[in-house]
């Protein structure tokens, strides 16, 4: 969940230090590897579901 | 640092100067501080043979009709160019960049694999010949765009063979060239140096070597069916085979995208260690600057579209595009307000380093916001293949990705020679460059809105006015480029000693822990970092 959390600021591309320092220490690599290409196809299938929306 | 270890770190130097004399050391050398300086060297050598390309194009542009080159010749101009510039100019400075610094700011004796260092420089060199020899083989050089888009470019002469076997060496260099510096970065950082505190620099260039990897064998496998279509009865790309020229398109721009990230997201890196050393403050959001580094690689892969709204797609995938387009500007945006905010109530001096820099920011933020003019479809409809587009990605490369490079150079020139460049040719450089470059390419804006076709020898007369200033502004920002050379050279021969960190706000390893000029073995004893 955490590393979900993270790899959404960075879509966003903002982070408070405090909690980047936090997940310095707690994410692993894999974790925030499969968190991103998780999210990267949630987000791809966010902006079709909103294409076919408003071309309905 | 203590004068004593500078004093160890010379002496170790010395025990250790057997390396080989004259054009030897060149050809066999395996130090990161050698090949870093080749690659910059080489990058400005094409950055010239690119930049005589341009300046025959806005020659040729001065006035309508045709006054000294020929329509094919002209075609070839701006493809080599393009491709000269693309790979030849900014993407080996970037390297050089690399070489050079990123050993020394993650307290590196070396890059990972020094003898592929080697041979990933060596390997520019013939693909650079390959590209320019080609304007001497029977048929000129490669004319298609540098795009290379088929059907034209399977139907020209050997120069596309030798355009397609340059652009393939080249990947194979770039590809190495990133195995090389992810495996520095990961495995060869100092006790002590962790992710979180490298330099900005270091990140961008680990997200650019990531993005390379990704993007350097689609392109490879776009030429590779060029070629087989070409010479080898494949119809990839030919309809009447039943392939799709449309397909080389996407597969080019699926490369093509991230393309533009890798030759920007260093630039990125070097201005923020630059901002930060002269407003005397560090950077602001650190943190998001590296999230929203990585925001904009994963962003890059989606957006390739956006480049080919006219060849007929359906509205569905215009709209994907458009929108996937659009929120790149947010991680962008959070970058320049990030930059914004070092600089607000810092102790500001205008070194030329910084000049630089502040036009890249001002100049970059303009051809972001052409960006997203031309990521709406229906204007893009209206703008595709126009001088606005020329005028959108010059904003972006030259004074994004060029004034950066120049800004690198000027604020790393002591680290790499020991000498201090001259301030005020420095300053001169930067004012004739900034008014050159906006003479030239502001104008293109109005040539585009007003209809005016990219990649033409000739054009309407009611474009004549704008097209005369654009080359008056084309020549002053050239010519000032020979200042730079003098300046670079210059600075090398004179006797302005550089202190070891010239900088008052610089505090990377490279300024805080070796001495200027560096040495040429550095951090054969890992530094601590706290």
């Amino acid at each position: 969940m955490d590393a979900f959390k993270a790899v959404f600021w960075s879509f966003f591309g903002v982070r408070k230090k405090v909690e980047y320092d936090k997940d310095a220490k707690k994410l692993t690599p894999q974790a925030v590897i499969a968190a991103g290409l998780v999210s990267a196809l949630v987000f791809v299938l966010a902006l079709i579901g909103l294409v076919k929306l408003v071309t309905r | 640092m203590s004068a004593a270890t500078h004093a160890q770190d010379h002496a170790h130097h010395d025990d250790h100067a057997h390396h080989p004399t004259g054009i030897k050391r060149w050809l066999f050398t395996t130090n990161h501080k050698d090949i870093g300086t080749m690659y910059l060297w080489f990058s400005l050598a094409m950055f010239f043979t690119g930049g005589v390309m341009a300046l025959l194009i806005r020659a040729e542009l001065f006035q309508p009709g045709l006054q000294f080159v020929n329509p094919e010749f002209f075609n070839s101009l701006t493809t080599v160019h393009g491709l000269v510039m693309v790979f030849g100019a900014i993407m080996p400075a970037w390297v050089g960049f690399a070489n050079w610094l990123i050993p020394m700011q993650v307290g590196a004796a070396d890059m990972a694999f020094p003898r592929m260092n080697n041979w990933s420089f060596w390997l520019v060199v013939p693909a650079a010949i390959l590209l320019v020899a080609s304007f001497f083989v029977p048929g000129g050089a490669a004319a298609s765009g540098w795009t290379l888009y088929p059907p034209l470019i399977i139907q020209q002469g050997i120069s596309i063979d030798m355009t397609i076997l340059a652009v393939h060496i080249l990947g194979a260099s770039s590809i190495m060239g990133s195995i090389n510096i992810i495996t520095t970065i990961l495995n060869l950082r100092a006790p002590g140096m962790t992710l979180m505190k490298m330099p900005l620099f270091v990140w961008t260039w680990l997200i650019t070597a990531y993005l390379l990897i990704a993007v350097m064998p689609v392109l490879a496998g776009a030429v590779t069916m060029l070629l087989t279509d070409r010479h080898f009865g494949t119809s990839f790309f030919n309809a009447a085979g039943g392939g799709d020229p449309t397909m080389f398109m996407h597969i080019f721009w699926f490369f093509g995208h991230p393309e533009v990230y890798i030759m920007i997201l260093p630039a990125f890196g070097v201005v923020s260690a630059i901002i930060p050393a002269f407003a005397r403050k560090p950077l602001f959001g650190y943190a998001s600057m590296v999230y929203a580094t990585a925001s904009i690689a994963i962003l890059s892969f989606i957006v390739w579209g956006h480049h080919m709204f006219t060849v007929g797609m359906p509205a569905a995938g215009q709209l994907f595009f458009m929108y996937a387009t659009m929120l790149i500007a947010v991680p962008t945006g959070v970058k320049v307000f990030n930059w914004i905010a070092t600089m607000w109530q810092g102790s500001m001096t205008f070194e030329t380093p910084m000049l630089f820099s502040i036009g890249f920011i001002c100049l970059f933020t303009i051809g972001g916001f052409s960006g997203l003019v031309l990521a709406i479809t229906p204007v893009d409809i209206t703008l595709h293949n126009t001088y606005y587009v020329v005028a959108h990605f010059h904003y972006v490369l030259v004074s994004g990705a060029l004034f950066s490079i120049f800004a690198g150079i000027y604020f790393w020139l002591p680290k790499f020679t020991g000498k201090m460049y001259s301030e005020k040719l420095g300053k001169l450089h930067f004012w004739l460059s900034v008014i050159g470059f906006n003479i030239a390419f502001f104008p293109q804006h109005f040539l585009g809105l007003a209809g005016m076709p990219r990649r033409i020898p000739d054009y309407a007369l009611q474009f004549a006015e704008w097209n005369m200033w654009s080359s008056i502004g084309a020549f002053i920002f050239g010519f000032s480029q020979l200042l730079f050379l003098y300046n670079v050279i210059e600075c090398i021969r004179s006797n302005r000693k550089a202190a070891d960190n010239p900088w008052e706000g610089a505090d990377t390893l490279e300024w805080t822990h070796l001495p200027s000029p560096a040495p040429y073995h550095s951090f054969e004893t890992a530094p601590v970092v706290k």
